[in-house]
């Protein structure tokens, strides 16, 4: 693949110089309405209207990846991009970063609480896959209970044999104790968010306080458990950055659905009564 | 402690045809092509008999029923026994006819169709259409299907044909060097073959001196030639001069044909070890003997290093080494040895242009036509490029490492996926879905390297060896795009394409009528399977529904003979 030569602007750069010059355009056009003692409002009202309408439109498209609507991944710029360049048009819109009115104050929530799940949602979508990487294994987020699952069985079956074969119950005890709950579902999720080394040291630690009180051929087995218990810390690793880069959209997109709702609730208010 | 023995397996433990039987044998010695043959010429490990009982078997066509198709991989011979056959000759068989698809796109309406058009279940098929007429019937060898053509009269009215009688071979080539059969032949009336499987027919080539002569005579006449044109070393040469050097060169293959087959076992054994087993076709520091090209399959370029090789770079079909060795040797630098280790990635088919028809028809050449100074640049610059190669740091090389040792290099189309980029929102897998029936042609699941994944979705590999064998001609390359698509109407379900695939790329599954129940055959109730795979969405408007849905720019097709793999992370 060859490298783009000559110059180009990238493509996210060039949406972004777009949106910029649109709101200056904009805010322009509304200080001159303004300092002609006009009202601006509408005009910026419909600016703000299509731009959050173009932002909505994205997850149509992703309904309809049949259709030559344009690749995602140039979807995904322009609604980043205008996902900001609509927090700007908001207050220039409304002039205030808090509305006085009732109405107003509800629909600042929803917008601002929008606003942030996207930029929330951004960031981890921009931070979590390459942490999710650097663990050195994929795992399909559907298929995790699978997992978990099979690396539980198999954790029974050595503490089992661990104990048949060696006559001592240390092993089982501890795992009945304490490994149980961690090998029963996924763990340590918000220290995983977090990206702190918790589970990483409660997984150690509870796995070499047994040493100890193991002979040599119990301590193979509890290698082996520790192992086991290593590759689930890396799947419950996968499953919190998964979930959250699922789930985060659970909550942006109903927020959005509220937002079409208000705004064109609005619109209608305006424009059976103001115009 | 108990130990399980068993006889170590032997090559003719699995025979080519279950029905042959000794009497066939002593039948086929009577038959002159056969019965010319030196018996005692071949070793005891490997006795005509032994070939003939193994590795051949005796096949009887109906009127109207197709041998072989154009565009088909085979990996099989044919002797006619009785009968007469037809070659349709020049521009062949319309696709329908040979049980092909011809993939058309879908207008904007038709893609916006797809929005109201969803079914409910997955696999829908038409289950009127699947117990119609079929186009196949049951060969006489168990598992064997054959196609046949309905109305051979029309066929013989419509096509220029040509009459392959008693005595006559064919599909040799395309057997052995692994490319494509050239024309389609069918039965005119009842004939009977002999089908001689390519291991059978490579003993036969190399210890009898007449079947070498025909089938090496015959190369050199249709193929050689024209791939000596196609190299751009010898695309100048005059007609006579590259005869001369077509006579000269010789014919090598290296590895295992059906390396496909043993791959995937080996590969869940955690046994494919890289350069060590792979055959090796020139040791770095030996004497330049010839310019080797590559006819079929791929060739590892390696150095040593410390107690180990190191790839460097890997050559396909129509690359070539060798030329700067031989031209540093003919100005009189000493030593000049291979700098390069050259061994075989699964199998590999090779020409050997001898170095005193090189020095004599090529670099004399040069030097008549003053061309001197332009070629040694050239070759000075590709010398370069290769030094550059051999001075790649380990880590610089390592995903070149990694996707030869994986045999990725194969792919044409191969799914990359950039994992630091990918935020797993499986909306590739959904649009995959979506442009097919409700089931996704791929598993966004697969081997990785650093931050980069080959996801299980079909290649479209450059050696496609998923398509040797298909007993109808269902799965095939696509004569407009090049892609291997499969035909469902023609798809038998036999599994052989799935079981070759060395990938896992090919998935099977069973189908559902319009209410959503299982579709079975009636007479045994067992579900119809169809072969499934990745098509690049090739009716779709949009192109690969995978790509075109990413969000986050993370998943490319990539050829991976195109990839610049000096540039890190793929240009991407």
């Amino acid at each position: 693949m060859n490298k783009q030569q000559g110059f180009s602007l990238p493509r996210g750069w060039g949406y972004a110089s777009l949106a910029s010059l649109i709101f200056i355009s904009t805010w322009a056009w509304a200080v001159r309405t303004e300092n002609s003692l006009g009202i601006s409002d509408f005009f910026t009202g419909w600016v703000l209207f299509f731009v959050i309408a173009l932002l909505a439109l994205f997850g149509a498209r992703k309904r309809l990846p049949f259709l030559p609507l344009g690749p995602a991944s140039r979807w995904l710029k322009i609604h980043v991009v205008g996902g900001f360049m609509a927090v700007f048009m908001f207050w220039l819109h409304t002039g205030e970063v808090w509305p006085s009115s009732f109405y107003g104050q509800l629909l600042t929530v929803l917008f601002y609480a929008i606003s942030i799940s996207g930029l929330i949602g951004l960031l981890m979508e921009t931070v979590f896959p390459s942490q999710l990487t650097h663990t050195k294994m994929e795992v399909i987020y559907e298929r995790i209970p699978k997992e978990l699952a099979e690396i539980r069985n198999e954790v029974e079956a050595l503490v089992e044999e661990c104990t048949k074969k060696n006559a001592s119950s240390v092993l089982a005890e501890h795992y009945l104790e304490t490994l149980r709950w961690y090998f029963q579902r996924p763990r340590f999720f918000m220290s995983n968010i977090y990206g702190s080394e918790k589970p990483q040291h409660w997984v150690h630690q509870q796995c070499m306080i047994l040493e100890r009180f193991l002979n040599e051929k119990e301590c193979k087995y509890l290698d082996k458990v520790y192992l086991l218990a290593e590759k689930k810390r890396k799947i419950d690793f996968h499953y919190a950055l998964q979930k959250m880069l699922k789930t985060w959209l659970l909550i942006h997109i109903p927020l959005a659905g509220a937002v079409m709702v208000m705004v064109f609730w609005h619109l209608m208010v305006i424009q059976v009564f103001f115009v | 402690m108990t130990i399980t023995t068993q006889e170590r397996p032997q090559r003719w433990d699995e025979p080519f045809g279950s029905l042959m039987t000794d009497a066939d044998v002593e039948r086929l010695f009577k038959v002159p092509e056969i019965s010319g043959i030196e018996e005692n010429k071949f070793p005891s490990h490997c006795s005509l008999k032994g070939i003939l009982k193994n590795d051949a078997r005796i096949i009887k066509y109906s009127a109207g029923d197709i041998v072989i198709r154009e565009g088909d991989y085979g990996n099989s011979a044919f002797l006619v026994l009785g009968g007469t056959l037809k070659v349709v000759l020049f521009p062949g068989l319309p696709a329908d006819l040979l049980g092909r698809t011809t993939l058309k796109k879908k207008t904007f309406w038709q893609a916006l169709k797809q929005l109201w058009g969803y079914r409910k279940f997955p696999e829908v098929r038409n289950a009127k259409k699947i117990e119609g007429e079929p186009l196949v019937r049951e060969g006489q060898e168990p598992g064997i299907a054959q196609v046949f053509l309905q109305d051979v009269p029309t066929v013989l009215d419509q096509n220029k044909t040509a009459s392959l009688g008693k005595g006559a071979l064919f599909g040799e080539l395309a057997a052995l060097g692994r490319t494509p059969r050239t024309a389609t032949i069918f039965a005119e009336t009842g004939a009977e073959l002999l089908e001689i499987r390519w291991q059978g027919l490579r003993e036969l080539r190399k210890y009898d001196e007449g079947w070498r002569r025909i089938i090496d005579e015959r190369y050199r006449k249709n193929a050689l030639t024209a791939h000596l044109r196609a190299t751009s070393i010898f695309s100048h040469l005059e007609d006579d001069e590259l005869q001369k050097v077509s006579d000269a060169t010789l014919f090598e293959t290296y590895g295992q044909f059906d390396w496909h087959l043993t791959y995937n076992k080996l590969q869940n054994q955690d046994k494919i070890s890289g350069s060590k087993d792979e055959p090796t076709i020139v040791r770095q520091g030996d004497y330049a003997d010839g310019v080797l090209l590559v006819r079929g399959g791929f060739a590892r370029v390696s150095v040593n290093r410390g107690n180990g090789q190191q790839t460097i770079t890997y050559l396909g079909a129509g690359d070539f080494y060798g030329v700067d060795e031989i031209y540093r040797n003919w100005k009189g630098e000493a030593n000049v040895g291979m700098r390069v280790t050259i061994s075989a990635i699964g199998y590999t088919e090779l020409l050997r242009v001898p170095s005193k028809i090189v020095e004599k028809h090529l670099f004399e050449e040069w030097g008549k036509q003053g061309k001197a100074e332009r070629s040694t640049k050239k070759t000075y610059k590709s010398s370069r490029r290769l030094q550059d190669s051999i001075d790649r740091t380990l880590s610089d090389g390592a995903l070149l490492e990694w996707a030869v040792s994986e045999r990725l290099v194969n792919g044409t189309q191969a799914m990359l996926i950039n994992l630091d980029s990918c935020v797993r929102c499986d909306d590739c897998v959904s649009a995959c879905a979506a442009a097919h029936d409700g089931n996704p042609r791929f598993i966004r699941h697969g081997k990785t390297f650093e931050n980069w994944m080959v996801a299980n979705a079909c290649m479209h590999c450059a050696d496609p060896v998923c398509m040797i064998g298909c007993p109808t001609g269902a799965i095939h390359r696509s004569m407009s795009g090049g892609m291997v698509i499969i035909n469902d109407d023609t798809c038998i379900g036999c599994e052989t394409c799935a079981n070759s695939c060395p990938y896992s790329n090919i998935r099977m599954v069973s189908i559902n009528d319009n209410e959503g129940h299982l579709i079975t055959d009636p007479q045994n109730q067992k579900p119809i399977l169809k072969a499934t795979k990745c098509d690049l969405c090739a009716d779709q408007v949009t192109g690969p529904a995978c790509v075109y849905a990413c969000p986050q720019d993370a998943l490319k097709r990539v050829n991976f003979q195109e990839i610049g793999f000096d540039e890190q992370t793929t240009g991407f």
